[in-house]
C-alpha cells in the first residue's frame, strides 16, 4: 500500500485496451465495474478521431436473474460479436475490481459471423492479475495476438523487409515515429512488412514471418512478441533505440546487416541524412561549448525514450546526465544496465514524489520527463521538456523523436529550453549561497511534498532576505507560504 | 411522454473523475482515493488531458491516491495511519475525505472504520465516501460522487435543537386573499423575511455563484436561507439540518443527499429543480410554501420570460438530443421544451422515478425518455434524426463531431450555473453561442 500523488501507468486492462484499439479488426470487451469504464472518454480526447472506442463494457453488477441487461460476460461477448460484425478478433480483459472479485472467465465459444461464417478469434489474456501494470500488460497482450495469428513455417519476402514494433495509441507522436522509421528504411532499400500494433489488422499479423527481421522501436510493448518470433521462427531483431543520430545510425546499420545490404550503401544513406535532415549534431557544434558543458539534465520516463534521449544528450550534445530513471519496475535490470553507459545516476522508481526528490537532489538545469515531472520543474524553476510517455498533451500534428527527423525535433526543443535558461551562477566562495535554516523550519519544510519543496525553499529564503534575517526560521517559512 | 428502458450500457463519465474538482471546491479538504492503480489512473488522467466536451479541471495538490497492493491488503488501521501522515504534510486541512469504492471493499477495507480512526486521531472530521454506492434505482451518473459527498456533508451539519424549533416555528397562516388570490398565490398574508422555517439548499456543486443568486431570489420571497451544502465558506459555515429544517435540492441526482437530510428529520421539498424559468418559479413557490411563507412568482416569471425572448429566438424550433450523463439533462430538456425547442430524446443512465416524478410530469407529452440507453443505439438514432445540437456524453462527443453533429457537454451547463432565473439566461446563452459559432464556422469558405 502506497500513498501516491500520481501514477505513471494505468492498470493492466488499460494496456490491453491500448493494444486492442491500436489494431484494426479487434473489439475489446472490458469486464469492469460501471465506474471503471473510462477508456472511451480518454480514447476520444487522445485520438481525436471520428470512431468510438472499439470497446464494450461488460458491467460487473448484481442484476436480477431474469434481466437481459448486460452483465453476463458470456452473453456480452456474444453481443460484442453481433454488434461488431467486422471484428476478426475479440479480446476480453478484466479490470482490477473484476480480477479481485474472483470471477472465473467463462468457457464460451463465440458465435459465427454472418459475413464469413467463421467465429472471430477469442483472446482471453489469461495471465491477467490485479497487480500488473499497463505497459507490461500491453506487451503480453501483443504477444498473445502474435501467438494467435502466427504459425507455420517462415517464408521470407523476396526483397528485404522488416516488421516495425512501435508504440500503441496514446503514445506521443506514435504514428509519426513509425512514419519516420519507414522513411529511413526506404532510404536504405528496406520495405516495411507490417507495423505492429498501430494501424495493422490482425489478419496482417499472420504475415509477420515474411519479414527478414523485426525492429523494436518501442521495446516496452514489442519485447515479448519479438522474443517469441525469435525463439519460434528464428527471426532476429534490432532493439537499439532509434533516438539521436548515433542511435539511429546504429539501428540502420544493424538492420542493413540483418538484411544483407551493402554496408557502404547504408553508410552513404546515413551520411546523406546527417547532412540533410539530422540537425542535432549540427546544433551541438553550432553553439559555444559553454552552452552545454557543465549543464545537468535529469531524464525520467518509460524505457526507450529515457535511454535513447539520455544517450543522445550525453554523447552527442555533451550535457551531463545527472539522473536517469524509469518507472517500469519490471524492466529494472535491463534499464540500469543500459543507462550505466552514459550516467552513474540511474534509478528505478514509480512514486512521483520520490522521483521528484531524486530529480531535486540531482540539481538539474533541464528536466526531460513525463507530465508528472512538470511540477518539480516548476518548483526548481528549470526548463522542462515533456518528451517521455505518459504525456497529457496530444497535438494534432505528431512529431517524431525517433530517427533523423526526431534529431531535429530534439535540437529545436533543446535550443528553446537551454536558450531561455541561462546557466545558473556558481555559489560564491565559502558556500554562502544558501541562507541557513533553523531545525524547526526544516521540519516544516519536510512536510511539503517533494515536488513542491524546491519552490517553497526559495520563497522562504527570499522572504528571509526581505526581512534582513540571517536565517530562515519557522515563522519566516510559514509567512512565505501565505 | 414515453419512457423506454433500453437496458444498455450507457456512456457515462466515471464518478471518480470529479475528485480533483471536489478537492478544489471544498476548502481545506484532503481527498484520499483508496483503491486500485486503475482508480488512481482514472483520477489523474481525465483532468490531465484536454478532453473535448469537458471543462479542464486542474489537478489538485490536495488529492492523493492510496494504491492498495492486491497481494497484501492492508491490516485495519494502516490506511488511517498513512492518511494521518499525509494530512500532517498538508497544511490547513479541515476535512479528510476517504473515497473508497468497491475495489477497496473487495480488498477488505472498512473505509468507515478508517475514517473514524482518522477523525479521532486528527480531531478533524473525516468522512468515508463510496463512489460505487448502490442507489435505489440501477445505473450510475457522472455526478454520483458529488451526491455521496454532499450526503456526507449533511451528516456533518449541526443538528437543530428543540429550542431552535420553537423560535422558528411558523405562525399559523392567515390567508385573506380570497379563492382566486389563494390559487394564484396572491394571499395578503403578512410576509416578513425570516419568519418561516429555515431553508437549506443542497447542490449547485459546480457553480456556487449560481447558488448565491438563487439564495437571493428565495430571500426576496421572504424565505430564510440557513445556508447551502456544500457551503462556499467551508465546514464552519455548514447550516443546521434537522427537524424543522426545510431542505430543497437543486440537482436531480442528489438522491443520497436528500435521503440523508430526510433521515435527520428535515422536510424535503419535492418539486421541480430550479432550472429554467418555470422550474425556478415553482421551486421558489413550493420552497416558500413549505417554509411557511407564501410567494408569488407568476409576475417575476412572466417578466423573465419576456426578457429572455431575444435569446429564445435562437432556439425556437431547434431539435435537441440529450445523450445523458449527469442527470441534469431532464430539467434542462424540460426548460428547453418550454422555451420552444424540440427535444427529440433524453437519455437517463439512471431514472429514479420517485425523485423525478414531478420533473417527468412536467417534461410534456412529446418527449421520449430512454432509460439505460445503449450508446450504439443512440448513435444510430442521432444519425437518423439529425438534431440541431446534441448534449453529448463523453465517449460520444468526438465521434459525433466527426460525423458533423453540433455538440455540447452537459458539464458545460453545470459549470455555467443553470440554477435560478439567471441560470435560465445562461443556458439559453450557451445554446445561442453554440449556434452562432457553428454558423460562423460554416460560413467560412474552406
Amino acid at each position: 500500500m502506497r500513498l501516491l500523488r500520481g501514477v505513471y501507468e494505468g492498470p493492466g486492462s488499460h494496456g490491453v485496451l491500448r493494444v486492442a484499439a491500436s489494431l484494426r479488426g479487434v473489439h475489446a470487451v472490458l469486464r469492469a465495474l460501471p465506474g471503471e469504464g473510462y477508456f472511451p472518454a480518454l480514447y476520444g480526447s487522445n485520438t481525436r478521431g471520428g470512431e468510438p472506442a472499439p470497446v464494450s463494457v461488460s458491467p460487473l453488477w448484481e442484476k436480477p436473474d431474469d434481466s437481459r441487461a448486460p452483465g453476463d460476460l458470456a452473453r456480452d461477448l456474444s453481443a460484442a460479436v453481433r454488434q461488431n460484425p467486422e471484428a476478426e478478433a475479440v479480446v476480453v480483459t478484466r479490470s482490477e475490481a473484476a480480477l479481485l472479485s474472483g470471477e472465473p472467465l467463462p468457457v464460451t465459444s463465440l458465435p459465427e459471423r454472418a459475413r464469413t461464417g467463421r467465429a472471430p478469434k477469442l483472446v482471453t489474456c489469461s495471465w491477467e492479475r490485479p497487480g500488473i501494470g499497463e505497459v507490461e500488460a500491453a506487451d503480453l497482450a501483443l504477444e498473445d495476438f502474435v501467438r494467435a495469428y502466427v504459425w507455420g513455417k517462415r517464408e521470407r519476402s523476396p526483397h528485404p523487409t522488416v516488421n516495425l514494433f512501435g508504440p500503441p495509441i496514446f503514445g506521443p507522436g506514435a504514428a509519426a515515429e513509425y512514419a519516420e522509421a519507414e522513411r529511413l528504411l526506404g532510404l536504405i532499400g528496406v520495405e516495411v512488412n507490417t507495423r505492429v500494433p498501430l494501424g495493422t489488422s490482425v489478419e496482417d499479423l499472420s504475415g509477420l514471418p515474411r519479414a527478414w527481421a523485426n525492429v523494436t522501436l518501442y521495446r516496452e510493448i514489442g519485447e515479448s512478441a519479438t522474443q517469441y518470433l525469435q525463439d519460434e521462427l528464428g527471426m532476429q531483431r534490432v532493439t537499439t533505440p532509434m533516438i539521436g543520430a548515433t542511435g539511429t545510425g546504429a539501428a540502420l546499420r544493424a538492420i542493413g546487416e540483418l538484411c544483407h545490404l551493402d554496408t557502404r550503401e547504408v553508410q552513404r544513406a546515413v551520411w546523406a541524412e546527417l547532412a540533410r535532415t539530422a540537425k542535432l549534431p549540427w546544433y551541438a557544434r553550432l553553439y559555444r561549448p559553454e552552452t552545454f558543458v557543465g549543464r545537468r539534465v535529469a531524464i525520467f520516463g518509460d524505457f526507450t525514450y529515457p535511454l535513447g534521449l539520455g544517450h543522445a544528450l550525453a554523447r552527442e550534445v555533451g550535457l551531463e546526465v545527472a539522473a536517469c530513471g524509469t518507472y517500469l519496475t519490471h524492466a529494472e535490470r535491463d534499464f540500469l544496465f543500459h543507462a550505466s553507459t552514459f550516467t552513474d545516476e540511474s534509478f528505478v522508481e514509480d512514486d512521483p514524489e520520490k522521483v521528484a526528490a531524486r530529480i531535486e537532489a540531482a540539481d538539474p538545469d533541464l528536466i526531460v520527463g513525463t507530465h508528472l515531472e512538470e511540477g518539480v520543474a516548476d518548483s526548481l524553476e528549470v526548463p522542462f521538456l515533456p518528451l517521455c510517455p505518459p504525456v497529457a498533451e496530444h497535438p494534432f500534428v505528431g512529431r517524431p523523436l525517433m530517427g533523423y527527423t526526431g534529431c531535429s525535433v530534439l535540437a529545436d526543443a533543446l535550443d528553446s529550453a537551454l536558450d531561455r535558461s541561462e546557466k545558473r551562477p556558481e555559489a560564491p566562495a565559502g558556500g554562502a549561497a544558501q541562507t541557513p535554516w533553523t531545525d524547526e523550519a526544516l521540519e516544516e519544510l519536510a512536510q511539503i511534498p517533494s515536488f513542491l519543496r524546491g519552490r517553497a525553499r526559495r520563497l522562504a529564503e527570499e522572504r528571509a532576505r526581505e526581512l534582513d534575517s540571517d536565517e530562515v526560521t519557522r515563522e519566516i517559512f510559514l509567512q512565505s507560504r501565505d | 411522454m414515453t419512457i423506454l428502458n433500453e437496458s444498455g450500457v450507457p456512456d457515462v463519465l466515471p464518478p471518480l473523475h470529479a475528485v480533483n474538482g471536489l478537492a478544489n471546491r471544498l476548502t481545506g479538504a484532503l481527498v484520499v482515493v483508496v483503491g486500485t492503480r486503475g482508480e488512481a489512473h482514472l483520477v489523474q488522467s481525465l483532468p490531465a488531458a484536454p478532453t473535448p466536451g469537458l471543462p479542464r479541471s486542474a489537478r489538485s495538490a490536495r488529492v492523493a491516491s492510496l494504491v492498495l497492493d492486491p497481494e497484501h491488503p492492508p491490516p485495519q488501521g494502516r490506511i488511517a495511519s498513512r492518511v494521518i501522515e499525509a494530512a500532517a504534510g498538508s497544511r490547513g486541512t479541515e476535512l479528510v475525505l476517504l473515497v473508497a469504492g468497491r475495489p477497496a471493499a473487495l480488498l477488505g477495507v472498512d473505509a468507515s472504520f478508517e475514517a473514524r480512526l482518522i477523525s479521532r486521531r486528527l480531531e478533524l472530521p473525516a468522512l468515508a465516501v463510496d463512489p460505487d454506492a448502490a442507489r435505489r434505482a440501477p445505473g450510475s451518473l457522472s455526478t454520483d460522487l458529488q451526491d455521496s459527498v454532499i450526503a456526507a456533508l449533511v451528516d456533518l451539519c449541526p443538528k437543530r435543537r428543540t429550542s431552535d424549533l420553537v423560535e422558528t416555528d411558523p405562525p399559523a397562516r392567515k390567508l385573506t386573499g380570497g379563492l382566486f388570490g389563494n390559487l394564484l398565490g396572491r394571499s395578503s398574508e403578512e410576509e416578513r423575511p425570516g419568519r418561516g422555517r429555515p431553508v437549506v439548499l443542497l447542490g449547485a456543486y459546480s457553480s456556487p455563484a449560481a447558488a448565491r443568486e438563487l439564495t437571493g431570489d428565495l430571500a426576496r420571497s421572504g424565505v430564510e436561507i440557513a445556508g447551502t451544502v456544500p457551503s462556499p465558506k467551508g465546514l464552519a459555515d455548514l447550516p443546521p439540518v434537522g427537524e424543522g429544517t426545510v431542505v430543497a435540492i437543486m440537482d436531480p441526482n442528489l438522491t443520497t443527499a436528500a435521503r440523508a437530510a430526510e433521515e435527520r428529520g428535515a422536510k424535503l421539498v419535492r418539486t421541480l429543480m430550479p432550472v429554467g424559468v418555470d422550474g425556478t418559479a415553482r421551486f421558489i413557490r413550493d420552497v416558500a410554501l413549505e417554509a411557511g411563507v407564501g410567494a408569488n412568482e407568476v409576475v417575476r416569471a412572466r417578466t423573465v420570460w419576456v426578457d429572455l425572448d431575444p435569446l429564445r429566438n435562437h432556439i425556437r424550433g431547434k431539435r435537441i438530443f440529450f445523450a445523458g450523463d449527469t442527470g441534469v439533462e431532464i430539467p434542462l430538456a424540460r426548460f428547453l421544451a418550454d422555451a420552444g425547442a424540440v427535444v427529440l430524446e433524453v437519455g437517463a443512465p439512471r431514472l429514479d422515478r420517485r425523485v423525478l416524478a414531478t420533473e417527468l410530469q412536467a417534461l410534456g407529452p412529446d418527449v421520449d425518455v430512454v432509460e439505460s440507453p445503449d450508446w450504439r443505439g443512440q448513435l444510430a438514432r442521432i444519425d437518423a434524426s439529425r438534431p440541431d445540437v446534441v448534449v453529448a456524453s463523453p465517449g460520444l462527443h468526438v465521434p459525433l463531431i466527426a460525423r458533423g453533429h453540433l455538440c455540447r457537454s452537459p458539464h458545460d451547463f453545470l459549470a455555467s450555473g443553470p440554477y435560478g432565473y439567471g441560470g435560465s439566461r445562461r443556458i439559453l446563452e450557451l445554446f445561442a453561442h453554440t449556434f452562432e459559432r457553428a454558423a460562423t464556422l460554416d460560413s467560412v469558405h474552406l
